[in-house]
């Protein structure tokens, strides 16, 4: 071998090695919104058009928590709740277009997904962190007015609530947002992926992460400390859903946020937790919120009936249940747990 | 030897190299350290390995209330907190990177990185 060829594998070498080496560029963003703390990551070949794509993201979830806060006094969903009856104008055509898809949404779970449910939501103080038991009579009052079939679109007059009912969008707004954020991230130039964590409950990951290979996302494990196991996903929505996420304690019962529309008391269907995998954000958070109040039985039948998404159901005894579609992306952090594949 | 085996042998030899100085750089860490940020912002940043007795970071945040971060070997935890509803505190220690603590209305996060577990987000 001539030096100069010597000089030329050399040369080739470094050349491998370094593409191995990380090339992608990863900017980061933390916002608090939605009554969360918001991650954003995004990654890309160009650090500029990263960090641009990632302002602009969260610009949009702002305004997203400004139009859907249903505490904060100049947001649509405030007018609605406090018009008294009267028909409120949404600000902009993907508020209506976002209520159409949760009023959907809700329709297709037989309402165990309830955009309707925040007076009881309010009522067990989940909203104030002041945390009260409701008595019977005050739940069957509550759950009474538990109704999204009593919500009126008009394409010109807009949205209307009976006296002394209130929505929010909590179950579907994180969903919604990542929806709404992928979609124009895709298509940004010198953008190449991204992993959106709204606040755990609901994740939207765009492509692979850096290095290549699907993103790798912690599943908590309901009863404590810990993860359940790792899964793997790409271009989809995670969404999760567990009474582990937000609850209070009297008199030695556990009270939990996700709440029954049936009896406005927390959902107590068996289930730990509920993760639901989907190409919608919106429908993987809902979906979680919706399957959770079903229970296993339903869930499954549910899952039988539509097989346009995922889930891995987690019961309160700890045993896992699983789609034969995560099969392969989820790993039991311990290798001996059983985990039964669904059919 | 011949000179092409010469060059074969040093071509591998860089190889091993190469390959040698990509595992070492792409290692998985296991160095658990925590990033204390309020608002964004990071304030403080702990490497869980290094502590040899348990001390307290008293914190005021952009909320206008206060936190107690209570450092011990290996994890961290909210001992305090003037918040209203308390769920940091009431989380208890985090060990590693699965799940931050959070203080919503101080706008707290306490994350734990590089703990080798290789995951980009928790989802719960």
């Amino acid at each position: 071998m001539t030096a100069a060829r010597r000089l030329l594998a050399l040369a080739v070498l470094c050349a491998l090695l370094a593409g191995c080496a990380p090339q992608t560029k990863q900017v980061e963003r933390t916002v608090f919104a939605m009554d969360t703390v918001l991650t954003l990551t995004v990654c890309g070949t160009d650090r500029s058009a990263c960090q641009t794509a990632a302002d602009r993201a969260v610009t949009e979830l702002s305004a997203i928590d400004k139009a859907l806060s249903a505490t904060g006094e100049d947001s649509f969903v405030w007018a609605l709740n406090h018009a008294n009856g009267a028909w409120v104008q949404p600000p902009e055509t993907w508020v209506d277009a976002l209520l159409a898809d949760a009023l959907t949404l809700c329709a297709e779970t037989g309402g165990a997904l309830d955009l309707t449910a925040y007076p009881a939501v309010q009522a067990w103080g989940f909203t104030s962190g002041e945390y009260r038991v409701p008595d019977r009579t005050e739940l069957e009052q509550l759950a009474s007015r538990i109704d999204y079939r009593a919500v009126e679109r008009s394409e010109r007059q807009g949205v209307r609530l009976p006296e002394g009912m209130e929505l929010d969008f909590g179950a579907v707004a994180k969903g919604y947002a990542g929806d709404a954020l992928a979609a124009w991230l895709r298509e940004t130039p010198g953008v190449t992926s991204a992993l959106l964590n709204l606040g755990q409950s609901s994740i939207q990951t765009i492509g692979e992460r850096p290095g290549g290979g699907p993103w790798r996302i912690a599943i908590q494990d309901p009863s404590g400390e810990g993860t359940l196991g790792v899964l793997t996903a790409s271009d989809c929505a995670v969404g999760t859903s567990g009474g582990y996420q937000r609850y209070f304690e009297s008199d030695g019962q556990t009270y939990w946020h996700i709440l029954d529309p049936e009896t406005a008391a927390p959902a107590r269907s068996g289930l730990a937790s509920v993760t639901v995998v989907s190409p919608s954000g919106l429908t993987s958070d809902g979906l979680s919120t919706a399957l959770f109040v079903m229970g296993r039985e339903d869930a499954v039948a549910w899952w039988r009936e539509r097989q346009d998404f995922d889930v891995l159901l987690v019961e309160e005894d700890g045993s896992i249940s699983l789609t034969p579609g995560l099969a392969e992306s989820f790993t039991p952090s311990d290798p001996g747990r059983e985990v039964n594949v669904l059919s | 030897m011949s000179r092409n085996a010469k060059g074969l042998a040093a071509a591998l030899v860089l190889l091993a190299a190469g390959a040698a100085a990509f595992l070492f750089l792409h290692r998985p860490l296991d160095h658990p350290v925590a990033r204390i940020t309020l608002d964004g912002t990071l304030v403080a940043e702990v490497d869980l390995t290094a502590v040899d007795a348990p001390y307290t970071i008293p914190l005021e945040g952009p909320g206008g209330f206060s936190n107690t971060v209570l450092v011990e070997p290996g994890r961290i935890c909210v001992r305090e907190a003037g918040c209203p509803d308390q769920v940091c505190v009431k989380q208890g220690f985090i060990s590693d990177g699965t799940v931050p603590i959070v203080c919503l209305p101080n706008k707290l996060v306490i994350q734990i990185v590089g703990g080798g577990e290789d995951l980009d987000a928790a989802a719960g």
